[in-house]
């Protein structure tokens, strides 16, 4: 296995292609799902949960399907492993699964999945495809409690259901626009240092190469 | 026809066919793990929502009006609570499920089951609180007009007050009575 390459396709989902903040896919559960945490974790995990298996058997199954047929041939493997999440959550979380059903039931048509089957799972080895699920999952997971954080201590003062003395709740702040704003707000941060570690990066490497390794330097330096 | 073409359209049957076929399978076998019975897992919620013991279900076949249903009714075991199963119909996602528990002919917790509906950000952390001490004997029907909230999501409300309407109706006419009796 190449250690490059894993690293590359654990970190990519995180932070380079980070699925809510790079790529912006998946806004729907994104802003629907992220008024307190709690949701948002139960949301990202759910996710996780079908990009791993959905890239899983994406993958060992590429030879064989038809081009033709592909898309719907990875629906019917996406929504099997929706259809499993929500059996397991109406057995053992059957609170939570009250007020989540109807976006459990939507992530067959999340983005982010069928994005990750076309242009990842189709074309590269299991084990490579299970990584990149687990890394894209954990990427919309983390920035779906970011915003859940966010949302949650703005609209009702709390951390993780629990409430935080001193910080009055704000009305109106719950409601979806508002979600538009925090993530919009939160995106561009996100962006903002991913670029500036970027750049920080690109001018530590031109210093440290020699003039020697191609480094174009002036006629003044060259006499 | 191109037998080519032929051949190459069979295999896409084929492999459709066998992928949707092992989804059946797969999902088949978690249904038998994962299955729960609805009349066990109900009387596990009422005794869970009213801390008593549930041990037979007064009616299990229900009863249908209008707006909504009942689904399952039972008194606990020491007779203090009624307990409901209750459905509205007309939600944005179909039907929305709530347990309603009255003692002493008051509403004493009204819990929200399973349903499809997509707003519950909207209303009001306390919004199930306000049916607490409705006087289920005093009136003959409630509507979702008489639902207080600040939430816009009309169809939720509708089917909400269709549930309580169900209730309202049908312990007067069943429970209420025998408990009255």
């Amino acid at each position: 296995m190449d250690k490059r390459k894993v690293k590359e396709t654990l970190l990519g989902g995180l932070l380079k292609n980070n699925p809510t903040f790079v790529l912006v896919l998946g806004t729907c559960p994104t802003i629907a799902m992220t008024t307190s945490l709690a949701q948002a974790f139960a949301m990202g995990i759910a996710t996780t949960f079908v990009l791993i298996f959905s890239n899983l058997f994406v993958s060992l199954l590429r030879n064989v399907i038809p081009d033709k047929v592909r898309i719907p041939c990875y629906i019917v493997i996406i929504s099997t492993f929706v259809i499993i999440v929500q059996m397991v959550m109406r057995r053992y979380l059957p609170d939570l699964y009250s007020t989540m059903q109807a976006f459990i039931a939507l992530i067959v048509v999340n983005c982010i999945i069928l994005a990750r089957a076309e242009s990842f799972a189709s074309c590269n080895k299991p084990l490579y495809s299970m990584l990149d699920g687990v890394s894209m999952g954990l990427g919309f997971t983390a920035a779906l409690c970011v915003i859940g954080i966010v949302r949650e201590f703005l609209a009702g003062g709390a951390f993780a259901g629990m409430k935080i003395p001193g910080f009055p709740a704000m009305e109106g702040v719950g409601a979806s626009a508002f979600g538009f704003i925090a993530f919009g707000c939160l995106m561009a941060l996100f962006n903002f240092v991913i670029r500036k570690v970027n750049d920080r990066k690109e001018r530590l490497k031109k210093k440290e190469l020699p003039l020697s390794e191609g480094k174009v330097g002036t006629m003044e330096e060259a006499a | 026809m191109d037998k080519a073409k032929f051949r190459s359209m069979l295999r896409c049957v084929i492999v459709l066919a066998v992928i949707a076929l092992c989804s059946g399978l797969l999902l088949g076998a978690f249904n038998i793990l994962t299955y729960v019975d609805p009349l066990k897992s109900t009387y596990e919620r009422f005794a869970a929502d009213t801390g008593a013991t549930f041990s037979k279900m007064t009616d299990e076949e229900g009863k249908e009006y209008s707006d909504g249903s009942v689904v399952y009714y039972a008194v606990s075991d020491d007779g203090v609570y009624h307990a409901f199963l209750a459905e509205g119909k007309g939600g944005y996602g179909g039907t929305v499920q709530l347990y309603v528990y009255i003692s002493e002919n008051k509403i004493v917790k009204v819990v929200l089951g399973e349903n499809s509906e997509t707003l519950w950000a909207t209303f009001e952390d306390d919004f199930f609180d306000q049916f607490r001490g409705l006087e289920i004997n005093q009136i003959s029907s409630f509507l979702p007009s008489d639902i207080t909230t600040s939430s816009t999501a009309k169809k939720s409300i509708r089917a909400i007050g269709g549930a309580i309407d169900s209730v309202v109706k049908y312990y007067n006419e069943t429970a209420g009575g025998e408990n009255n009796g």
